[in-house]
C-alpha cells in the first residue's frame, strides 16, 4: 500500500509555517561568511531571488516541540479506557511510548514492560479472558509483529479482542540506516492480516482517531478478534500546535447480534419436544452474565449441559453440568444445542487416528442439530481453524450469550405443566448421575496418589486445598493434568477460570496467566496458574514482568519434562512402523539436565520452591507460596510430576 | 454412519420387501459378523463405559460401575433385551441409533473376545523388567507411571490390569481405539507378559473416602 505524505502535519511543513510566522530562521554569522559556491565564477548567473535565497540560508534548527502527534494518540487510546499497555520496547513507537508515560502520566494505560512482543499479547489474550475487554499492546510493525504473530494467531482463534499498535516508518527519505530500513515495511499488517480482525494505517491525526474508536468497536464486537493499527513514527513525533484540536468519536458498543425470533422460537420448540436434549457450550459466555442465561436455560429445560470449556460457562457441579457423560449424552441425544461451539463436528464425531484415518458419528440417527455461534457472522479463508462442516437443522447466525434470554423466554413459553414435571424427574435423574461422577472421579483419582513423579490428581488436589478457601481465579487451561482441577474443584464464578488458549499455540499460558492475574490484582482475587514446562520455555521473561510489576500469581509448575504431546505423536509413528518403539524421546523431552524452574524463577526476583517429587512435601510448599502471593508478589513451586 | 452399515440396511430392507417394514425384533441373524460387529462397538461408544475389550468399566468398581461383556453369559436375545431397557444407568440404545441385526455382529464380536486362544501367562515373567520396558517403550505417556490412566491421553486405568492376559495381548496387538499398536516385531509376547505383571503388582488405590483431600 502506499503511504499518503500527511500534508498538515509533516514535521518540514511544520517548520516551514513556523518560519514563515515567527521569522525564527536566521542566518548564523558562519553561514554568511560561507561564500556561495556560485560566487566569482559565473558573473552572468541569474540572481538568486528572495525566496529562494531564503530557502538557501542555513536555519537554526527546532530541536524541541512541547507537542507531538502521539500526545493527541493518547488522548484518544485514554477515551478507550485502556488500563494498561503491554510492550517490548520498539524505536518505531517510541513517540507513543514516551507520550504515554509522561504526558498521558502512565496511568490509563500504564505500561507493562514486556520481554517478548508473543507475551505483550498473550498477556492481553489473558486479561481480555478475565476483564472483557482489551488492552493495548505496542509493537514493532515488523520483527515485533513476526514475534507477536503466534499469540495474535490465538487469540483470532480464541475469538478474544487484543488491540494492537504497531509502529512503522512509511517515507523512505526519514528512515536511520540500517536498522530502521530492516524494520520498515510496505504494508506492516499483511503479515498477520489472515487472523485478525480488522486493519488499518491510519494517515492523519483525525484518521487515527476514527479508526482507533472504529477498531475497539470491531474488536468488541462478536465474534471478537484482535485488531491492528499501523502508525507511522512521522504520524507519532511529528510536533502539533499547542492549540490544535480533533474530535475523538464517542466509543459506544456495537449491540451483540441476537437470533432472529423465528429461529429462536423453532429452537425452543425442537427443545421442549425433546426427549433428551443436550445443551454443549463451548464459548459462550463473554460475560458473567452468560453464564447465568445458560443455567436459567439448562434449568428451565432440565437438560444436561456439557462444557467443552473455551470459558467459565457453567458451574462444575451443578447437577446439570453432566460433562463427564458427554459421550452417553450425545450418543442418547434427540436434540443438541450447540452453543458458541468451535467445532461442532468434532462434539458428534469420533476421530481414529491410525494409517487409515476414520471417524464416525457419535450421535443417533435423526438427531436434531441446532446452533447458535456468532462465528458463523465472519470467516477468513486462509487459516482452517473454522473446523469441519457441520450441517445444522436449525442453524442462528448470532451471540449466544445475547440470544440465551429470548430463548429461555421462548420454552418457557412452551412448557406446559405436565411437561414441567417430567422434566422435573428428569433433572432428579441428572442430580444423582452427577454426584455419582464426582464419586467416580474421586476414585480414579485416588490411583497413584502417593507416586513419584507426583500424579496430576494429587497435584490438582493439593492446590485445591490450600486454595478453596480465598476468592481465586483458574487462570491456565488444565487440559494437561487431565482436566483434573474441573473434575475434583468446585467452579462457581466467572473468573474463577479463563479457557484455553484458542490455537493450540503453545507459549500461551504463562503469559496468559500474568495477563490475567493483571486483570485480577485489583479485585485482590489470588490467580493460579498451573504451569506446563514446555510452554514456559517459549518465552520465561514473562516470570520477570510479573515480579518487576508487583503481578500475583501463584505458579505452580507442571513440570513433566517434555513436550508430551509430542512424545505420543512419535510414538505413533514408531509404533506404526514397529521400529524403535523405545526413541520416541528424541526430540521431545526437556531432560538431562532437567530445568531448575525454581533457580530461573528465583533469578528474575520471583519467590520459588522446588523441584518437588514427594507429594507429602507438596501441601505446605503451596502454602508457603499462597502466604507470599497473598502479599501481592508472584510465587513459583515446581512439581515433577507425571505427564498427564 | 459407516457406508457398510448403511448398505446392509439397505439389503435388509430389500430382503423383506419393503423399505419401511419394521426390523425384526429379537430374531436377529443366527451369527453377526465379527468385524462389522467391532466396528458398530466402537461407533456406539461401547467402549467407553465397558472398556476397550468389553472387559468392563475400569473406573471404580462398584456395583454401579459397567459390567464386563465380553464373551457375555446372556442370550442374544437377553442381550438385545438388556441393550434395549437397560437396567442401571446404562442409556437406552433404541432400534433407530442400533437395529438388531447390527446388536448381533455386536455379540458375535463380544462373544469372539472370549473364543480368543487362552495364553499362558509364563511364570518366568518378571515384573521388574516389565516396569523397565512399560517406560521404555511408552506405554507410561498415556497410562501414566502407575498405570493410572488419563481421560485426556485417553488411556484408559490398566494398573492393575482388569482383564485377562490373552485379552491385554489381544488388545495391544490389534487395539481398537486410538492406541497404537504394538506388533510382534516391535514387542514379543514375553516383554509384553514382563509388562502384564508389572501391572498386575500395581496396588488398588486407596478407597477415595478415606482420602482427605479428596472429599473437599
Amino acid at each position: 500500500m502506499a503511504p499518503r505524505k500527511n500534508a498538515s502535519f509533516n514535521r518540514r511543513d511544520f517548520l516551514k509555517n513556523v518560519a514563515a510566522g515567527a521569522a525564527v530562521v536566521t542566518a548564523t554569522p558562519a553561514a554568511r561568511a560561507t561564500p556561495s559556491p556560485f560566487e566569482g565564477r559565473n558573473a552572468t548567473a541569474p540572481p538568486i531571488s528572495a525566496k529562494a535565497e531564503l530557502r538557501a540560508l542555513p536555519r537554526t534548527e527546532i530541536l524541541t516541540a512541547e507537542r507531538t502527534g502521539s500526545d493527541f494518540m493518547v488522548d484518544v487510546i485514554k477515551s478507550l479506557g485502556m488500563e494498561y499497555v503491554c510492550a517490548n520496547p520498539g524505536s518505531s513507537f517510541r513517540g507513543l511510548q514516551e507520550s504515554i508515560i509522561n504526558y498521558g502520566g502512565n496511568h490509563s494505560p500504564e505500561f507493562i514492560t514486556c520481554l517478548h512482543e508473543e507475551s505483550s499479547v498473550a498477556m492481553a489474550h489473558g486479561y481480555a479472558k478475565i476483564e472483557g475487554k482489551p488492552l493495548l499492546v505496542l509493537a514493532h510493525g515488523t520483527v515485533g509483529f513476526q514475534h507477536a504473530a503466534m499469540a495474535i494467531y490465538n487469540a483470532y482463534c480464541d475469538r478474544v479482542p487484543v488491540y494492537i499498535i504497531g509502529g512503522n516508518i512509511i517515507d523512505a527519505t526519514k528512515r536511520i540506516p540500517p536498522v530502521e530500513w530492516t524494520h520498515s515495511v510496505q504494508d506492516a499488517a499483511a503479515m498477520v492480516r489472515d487472523f485478525v480482525k480488522w486493519d488499518d494505517l491510519p494517515t492523519s491525526l483525525p484518521h487515527f482517531a476514527e479508526s482507533a474508536v472504529r477498531a475497539y468497536k470491531i474488536a468488541m464486537t462478536p465474534p471478537m478478534m484482535p485488531v491492528v493499527l499501523v502508525v507511522d513514527a512521522e504520524l507519532q513525533e511529528n510536533p502539533i500546535s499547542a492549540s490544535a484540536s480533533w474530535m475523538v468519536p464517542n466509543l459506544v458498543l456495537p449491540s451483540p447480534p441476537q437470533g432472529d425470533s423465528g429461529s429462536v422460537a423453532e429452537a425452543a420448540r425442537l427443545l421442549v419436544e425433546a426427549e433428551n436434549p443436550v445443551l454443549i457450550t463451548d464459548r459462550t459466555a463473554r460475560t458473567p452474565a452468560g453464564m447465568a442465561r445458560l443455567i436459567e436455560l439448562a434449568e428451565t429445560l432440565q437438560a444436561p449441559v456439557i462444557d467443552e470449556g473455551g470459558r467459565m460457562n457453567f458451574p462444575t457441579r451443578h447437577p446439570l453440568n453432566q460433562s463427564e457423560r458427554a459421550d452417553e449424552l450425545i450418543a442418547n441425544a434427540d436434540v443438541i444445542l450447540g452453543l458458541e461451539l468451535s467445532d461442532f463436528w468434532g462434539a458428534i464425531h469420533s476421530f481414529r487416528d491410525q494409517i487409515e484415518r476414520t471417524s464416525r458419528p457419535t450421535t443417533k440417527p435423526g438427531v436434531k442439530l441446532i446452533s447458535i455461534s456468532a462465528g458463523s457472522l465472519f470467516l477468513k479463508s486462509n487459516y482452517q481453524d473454522f473446523q469441519r462442516f457441520t450441517a445444522v437443522h436449525v442453524d442462528i447466525a448470532a451471540d449466544a450469550e445475547a440470544t440465551l434470554p429470548s430463548l429461555t423466554e421462548s420454552v418457557k413459553r412452551l412448557i406446559t405443566s405436565d411437561r414441567k414435571e417430567a422434566l422435573h424427574d428428569r433433572g432428579a435423574n441428572f442430580a444423582a448421575a452427577r454426584q455419582d461422577d464426582l464419586r467416580r472421579a474421586r476414585d480414579a483419582a485416588a490411583y497413584a496418589w502417593d507416586a513419584s513423579p507426583i500424579s496430576t490428581a494429587r497435584l490438582s488436589s493439593e492446590i485445591w486445598a490450600q486454595i478453596k478457601g480465598e476468592d481465586w481465579s483458574l487462570v491456565s487451561d488444565p487440559i494437561f493434568l487431565s482436566s483434573w482441577p474441573l473434575r475434583l474443584w468446585s467452579f462457581e464464578k466467572y473468573y474463577q477460570f479463563i479457557g484455553t488458549s484458542g490455537g493450540y499455540g503453545i507459549g500461551y499460558g504463562a503469559p496468559a496467566a500474568v495477563g490475567a492475574a493483571l486483570a485480577n490484582r485489583k479485585y485482590g482475587r489470588l490467580s493460579v496458574n498451573i504451569q506446563c514446562d514446555g510452554d514456559l520455555m517459549y518465552a520465561p521473561g514473562v516470570l520477570w514482568t510479573a515480579a518487576h510489576h508487583r503481578i500475583p500469581v501463584l505458579n505452580i509448575m507442571h513440570n513433566n519434562r517434555a513436550y508430551h504431546q509430542e512424545v505420543m505423536q512419535v510414538q505413533i509413528m514408531a509404533n506404526r512402523h514397529s521400529r524403535g518403539i523405545d526413541r520416541a524421546k528424541i526430540g521431545t523431552t526437556i531432560d538431562d539436565p532437567g530445568i531448575d524452574y525454581a533457580k530461573l524463577a528465583q533469578s528474575m526476583g520471583v519467590y520459588a520452591e522446588g523441584p518437588i517429587s514427594d507429594p507429602k512435601d507438596l501441601g505446605p510448599a503451596i502454602r508457603r507460596a499462597v502466604d507470599v502471593v497473598k502479599r501481592g508478589q508472584p510465587a513459583l513451586i515446581d512439581v515433577l510430576t507425571q505427564p498427564r | 454412519m459407516s457406508y457398510c452399515i448403511a448398505s446392509r440396511k439397505l439389503l435388509i430392507a430389500l430382503l423383506i420387501g419393503s423399505p419401511l417394514a419394521p426390523l425384526p425384533v429379537a430374531k436377529p441373524k443366527p451369527a453377526g459378523d465379527v468385524q462389522t460387529g467391532k466396528i458398530i462397538f466402537e461407533k456406539l461408544g461401547c467402549q467407553r463405559c465397558h472398556g476397550s475389550v468389553g472387559e468392563g468399566m475400569i473406573a471404580t468398581g462398584k456395583d454401579a460401575s459397567p459390567p464386563k461383556i465380553a464373551a457375555t453369559r446372556l442370550s442374544l436375545g437377553d442381550f438385545v433385551q438388556s441393550v434395549r431397557k437397560p437396567k442401571g444407568q446404562m442409556p437406552p440404545f433404541g432400534s433407530q441409533q442400533v437395529s438388531d441385526p447390527e446388536l448381533s455382529d455386536v455379540y458375535a464380536y463380544l462373544q469372539s473376545l472370549g473364543s480368543q486362544p487362552k495364553l499362558v501367562l509364563p511364570s518366568s515373567a518378571s515384573p521388574q523388567n516389565g516396569q523397565h520396558l512399560y517406560m521404555a517403550f511408552g506405554c507410561y505417556e498415556c497410562h501414566g507411571y502407575q498405570g493410572q490412566g488419563s481421560v485426556e491421553t485417553g488411556g484408559s486405568r490398566i494398573g492393575p490390569p482388569q482383564i485377562p492376559y490373552s485379552s491385554f495381548i489381544a488388545y495391544v496387538r490389534q487395539p481398537t481405539g486410538g492406541m497404537p499398536p504394538y506388533a510382534v516385531k516391535a514387542a514379543s509376547d514375553a516383554q509384553l507378559a514382563d509388562i502384564y505383571v508389572f501391572l498386575k503388582s500395581r496396588p488398588q488405590a486407596t478407597p477415595s473416602k478415606s482420602i482427605s483431600l479428596l472429599n473437599q
